[in-house]
């Protein structure tokens, strides 16, 4: 929608991106220079997937920007003294003096050297949920590359708020950092624990919506009864942190109690490992000449390399093979005459077999017949050998999908959750098809906006995979930031992303004490926070408060106090969402569940002037990086496409003069020019003054492309899938560089890198925990969970009234939410106060009686107990995050945690604000 | 003729609230007022138990108990069905409060901010002195239904003519229109899906039709 004007109102079209399911396209209204009203901007129907509609919490942005509460000049401290006991004593400063302070400690810390004596970097920053603050941060981006060596290592949440485990193997198999169903065409989703209406934007609202008036069946397996419990056909009760026993016997129902051609045969064979053999130490079976993986051939009845022209490979079982090789850690080679070997099918088949429906049951508390039923429905509805059409290609037609949600896909358990998740997409050709399981973004590789240009054919037949070396003297023996991403976690690789994927709260965890034979490493000289909030946002928030209160100077770009910038030397007050100026890209696919029609760009613009003296992101890191001299490496790493897209491309180059200081509009004209550019290849371009009355521009993106599967055929590629060769070979020599390192606490990890997973008792992982502190477990009988809250997840809005207002619409909102019958037997009450008790600490709140909890579980929504943000302190929510602790004993191979604590309940007095 | 009425499809509804946070921006409503909200219910017992959401607000009866019981005549119901306050006229005595099945009415009786005793610059924009104890509800956006017919739109089809509820739901759930009118959406709705209205027995024919597949919801 164009800004219009109706009397003295004007609408000003802008973009929402407080979670990662954005942006929202909106419009504002503004009368007499007061922003009053949100509206969605119906100038994106048809081309937006939910036709320019936005989510609540854009709806909190005009009091967003009229908190009295709001810090609106910068500030210093004047306590010396850190805590949450200590008054900071921020004062007003002028931005000269702000500027000067913090510039003059970067100068200081540029002539002494980027690095401290351990190698790590003095200067550190820290930015909220899912890469969000990326759509608000202006040109920052191109300070911090323009800067050097910074370490991203101190999370907010990341691994253990996301869905760690299904972005890393997720991306490494079939380049989804995020998956989802194909929903437009999907008939049965198995969702476990994923709360996609709550959590996956107005996109996947509406889809969903669209896809139950249709007809689309979703099982929804989750301890508790969530937004997407009850808008699910049917809800499980699962017990909490089984659901990879759950898939398991899915899978071995489909594998021992179905006919095989109910399976997508040609896809297991052609687009999987399956048929690859594998050699008695576990490794694929290679040909002794070219080390390529071998298959049995059932046309000319040998073994040959997986690559063999007109090859019909054996799906399954065990064949002799003459001469073959074997490559193991550290390129061990096995040479062999007459092996006796298996394929990697029948290896997975029977890693499953002891998993019957009956075995689930006794784990999960889901009766056999129950998930005998509903492994025939994912069958009955998989279509094997159907097609549809799409954009002129005939894909397969898959309309079968299982989902993943927090928890489930975090920490121990994690694992066996995304292999058989992705196993189940396999076993009936559903993943990257449509109406399948699908991908939507990558953030491991690139480039970033376009996942099928990540494709890249690698080893063995696969993709390539950036994955961190392991090997002898490759290996990141002294780690370079101070959570060890590249040093401990292999998959996560060493994009741009990578370290702030984590493992976060290792950092968190050494900098206070750091385990045997590992140098603790120091606080950073400077740390600068942005959008996020991790005292409340993490995990043992108390502790965590007490750790950012050790840190030597912090910067913190600050909305208004809160239990981080508590503990800041310096308060700076940028321009939020209503005031600033940033063009980011939009549409394609990307996360959580964004499948568009079109691609463009969408512009963020002042509405309404900077309340006080709040400043524009991009003057504040322009200023930075004048300051400190980096001017020229700014504006090159702003021509590279730091601030948005590349100034510089084929046909076009809008690119900034090096060593001029540019202004915002002239950086942000720029990209607006580049952009439409590169868009449309050159002919047709827009300038910054056309965003303005215009706000995005689009042009078609080809349905098509929201599939992996005929890039993955037409480079001949197969998904890694379902042996693990190449990770367990990493896990193997990541161990032995470790214990050559004389490291041992990283074994229970180590143990993980399974080539097939099998299961292992996941929650009584966590009794062993309690045992492990001298507790007793029958002192912590429930299962403590939590949920997000669609008002309030990413957005900031613990101090937006408006949103706990209608938060408070939800029964779950600020409460502790238990069973009725086990409340019962406590001697609970609805609306009576309670304490919730882990090892690690306690929280207390008003008690929700519901009927859709498990007896065993209780549920605390959201992430609360703030004590400094204003209005929110007000608030007395408790908060699952204040107990459930860090450790490394409940952190799984791939750095994440479960956002799960075992806890008492226990009745107490009214508990005051 | 023309009767409006609201359609709300309990099988899109989410419980996500946009559209009380829409309504409350459309018609600055001050915190706590909401003139259209969505409830949380439970319906069964462990682990036989489904949740449903059910978005609420003035039902705009064909037979409305608060035109009844409103003596000073502000209440009133207008020819298109819609249920209309005169804010000149109520002398806030809330008898319409009380009569109404489906406490779809509100009373502030001074100025209520959302952050403390000071009003913020959108508040102190939007303040309508006129709305400080009288009764107040849903209108269906009277006033934009109004400006739209009068520039010849279709509330419901037209953006600009339908309230802002149904324009800002993230599901779809929500449809307006004029029930008269069989070509519009909410009849096509209503002619295709099972539907009933809430607390029916009362006799007050509401406005407001629920879209629901599954056993009728106790309401």
């Amino acid at each position: 929608m164009k800004p219009t004007r109706h009397g003295s109102a004007r609408y000003v079209p802008t973009y929402c991106y407080n979670c990662v399911a954005g942006p929202d396209l909106l419009t504002v209204k503004v009368e007499d220079g007061v922003a009053t009203e949100v509206r969605p901007n119906f100038a994106a129907t048809g081309i937006h997937p939910a036709d320019g509609r936005v989510c609540v919490k854009a709806f909190g942005l005009v009091q967003k920007t009229y908190n009295p509460h709001r810090i609106l000049t910068p500030m210093k401290r004047t306590n010396p003294k850190k805590g949450r006991d200590q008054d900071p004593g921020f004062v007003p400063i002028s931005w000269e003096e702000a500027l000067d302070e913090i510039t003059g400690r970067l100068n200081r810390i540029r002539a002494e050297g980027l690095l401290d004596d351990r190698g790590l970097p003095k200067v550190a920053a820290s930015f909220g949920h899912g890469g969000t603050p990326a759509s608000y941060m202006g040109t920052l981006p191109a300070f911090l590359a323009a800067w050097g060596p910074m370490d991203f290592s101190f999370g907010s949440g990341q691994g253990v708020k996301c869905t760690h485990s299904e972005h890393l193997y997720g991306e490494f198999w079939h380049r989804a950092f995020t998956v989802c169903s194909d929903t437009v065409h999907s008939r049965y989703i198995l969702s476990f624990g994923a709360n996609v209406e709550v959590t996956g934007g107005v996109c996947a609202v509406w889809r969903h919506a669209e896809a139950r008036v249709r007809g689309i069946k979703r099982v929804n397996f989750e301890p508790h009864l969530s937004v997407t419990g009850a808008a699910s056909a049917e809800w499980v009760p699962i017990k909490p942190k089984t659901d990879g026993a759950l898939m398991f016997a899915l899978i071995n129902t489909m594998l021992f109690e179905q006919p095989r051609e109910r399976l997508d045969i040609p896809f297991l064979r052609d687009r999987t490992a399956s048929p690859y053999l594998v050699g008695p130490n576990g490794y694929f079976l290679r040909d002794p000449e070219s080390r390529k993986p071998l298959m049995w051939d059932t046309v000319t009845n040998r073994a040959q390399p997986y690559d063999t022209p007109g090859v019909v490979a054996a799906l399954e079982g065990a064949f002799t093979v003459p001469e073959a090789v074997e490559v193991g850690a550290d390129d061990e080679v096995w040479t062999y005459s007459d092996v006796r070997v298996e394929t990697a099918f029948t290896r997975m088949a029977e890693t499953m077999r002891p998993y019957t429906a009956e075995w689930a049951e006794g784990i999960c508390d889901v009766p056999a017949t129950r998930i005998r039923r509903i492994a025939g429905e994912y069958l009955d509805n998989a279509c094997i050998g159907q097609t549809i059409e799409v954009d002129g290609a005939v894909l397969p037609f898959r309309p079968v999908a299982v989902t993943l949600g927090k928890t489930v896909n975090n920490g121990w358990g994690a694992y066996d959750c995304v292999w058989a998740r992705t196993m189940l997409a396999c076993l009936v050709g559903a993943l990257e098809v449509p109406g399948g399981t699908i991908g939507t973004t990558v953030r491991i590789n690139k480039p970033h906006h376009n996942r099928l240009a990540s494709v890249k054919p690698g080893p063995d037949g696969f993709m390539t995979a950036n994955v961190n070396p392991t090997k002898r003297g490759k290996w990141e023996e002294k780690p370079t930031g101070r959570n060890a991403h590249k040093t401990l976690v292999p998959l996560v690789g060493n994009g741009a992303w990578s370290q702030a994927l984590g493992p976060t709260h290792l950092a968190w965890m050494f900098v206070r004490e750091s385990p045997e034979s590992w140098v603790r490493p120091s606080y950073p000289e400077m740390w600068f926070i942005y959008r996020t909030n991790p005292a409340i946002s993490f995990w043992d928030t108390h502790q965590l408060a007490e750790t950012i209160a050790r840190m030597p100077f912090v910067v913190a770009f600050a909305y208004t106090v809160d239990e981080t910038n508590y503990m800041a030397d310096i308060l700076l007050p940028d321009a939020t969402d209503l005031e600033s100026t940033q063009l980011i890209r939009m549409g394609g696919t990307k996360f959580i569940e964004q499948h568009w029609e079109h691609q463009g760009v969408v512009l963020r613009q002042p509405a309404v002037d900077p309340c006080g003296e709040s400043r524009d992101m991009t003057w504040i890191a322009t200023e930075l990086a004048r300051r400190t001299g980096l001017i020229e490496k700014y504006n090159a790493a702003l021509n590279r496409g730091a601030g948005s897209v590349p100034l510089k491309g084929d046909g076009f180059d809008f690119s900034l003069d090096l060593d001029k200081v540019h202004s915002g509009d002239e950086i942000w004209n720029a990209a607006c020019k580049a952009a439409t550019a590169e868009l449309t290849h050159g002919a047709d371009i827009k300038d910054l003054a056309w965003f303005r009355e215009n706000g995005f521009f689009v042009v078609p993106f080809k349905r098509v492309d929201w599939y992996l599967y005929p890039t993955m055929v037409e480079q001949g590629l197969r998904f890694e899938l379902p042996y693990q060769e190449r990770l367990t070979r990493a896990g193997i020599e990541l161990g032995r560089r470790l214990h050559e390192q004389d490291i041992h606490w990283w074994d229970r990890q180590l143990a993980e890198y399974e080539p097939i997973p099998r299961w292992h008792d996941i929650p009584e992982i966590w009794i062993n925990a309690l045992r492990n502190t001298g507790a007793n477990p029958d002192d912590y009988p429930f299962w403590g969970v939590t949920t997000k809250s669609m008002q309030h997840t990413t957005g900031s809005n613990a101090a937006v009234q408006l949103m706990d207002e209608v938060a408070g619409n939800l029964r779950t909102h600020g409460r502790v939410v238990m069973n009725r019958k086990a409340a019962e037997k406590l001697g609970i009450k609805r609306d009576s106060w309670v304490e919730v008790r882990s090892v690690a600490n306690f929280t207390r709140g008003q008690v929700e009686l519901v009927e859709g909890i498990r007896p065993d579980t209780i549920l605390i929504t959201g992430q609360f107990q703030h004590w400094a943000t204003p209005y929110a302190k007000d608030r007395n929510y408790p908060s699952l995050n204040t107990i459930t602790p860090m450790s490394i004993e409940l952190t799984d191979a791939n750095g994440s945690g479960s956002d799960v604590v075992r806890v008492s309940v226990r009745p107490i007095e009214e508990v005051a604000a | 003729m023309t009767r409006y009425v609201m359609v709300a499809d309990l099988r899109r509804c989410v419980g996500c609230q946009t559209c009380t946070a829409a309504c409350r921006h459309a018609n600055a409503t001050p915190p706590g007022v909401q003139w259209r909200r969505v409830l949380d219910l439970e319906i069964g017992e462990y682990p036989e138990v489904q949740r449903v959401f059910v978005p609420t607000g003035c039902q705009h009866c064909s037979d409305p108990p608060c035109v009844a019981a409103c003596p000073s005549t502000a209440t009133r119901q207008r020819a298109d069905g819609i249920v209309t306050i005169d804010y000149d006229i109520c002398i806030g005595c809330l008898y319409c409060a009380l009569a109404c099945p489906y406490e779809a009415r509100s009373k502030v009786d001074e100025p209520v901010y959302a952050y403390g005793d000071d009003p913020t610059a959108s508040e102190t924009a939007r303040f309508d002195p006129r709305t400080i104890g009288v009764a107040q509800k849903c209108t269906f956006c009277v006033d934009v239904i109004d400006a739209g017919v009068a520039a010849g739109l279709t509330p419901g089809k037209d953006r600009a003519a339908t309230p802002a509820c149904a324009n800002a739901c993230i599901s779809g759930a929500l449809t307006f229109g004029d029930i008269d009118d069989p070509n519009s959406a909410v009849s096509r709705l209503l002619r295709e899906n099972k539907h009933f209205r809430m607390h029916e027995d009362a006799g007050t024919k509401p406005g407001f039709y629920y879209l629901w597949d599954k056993e009728a919801l106790p309401l």
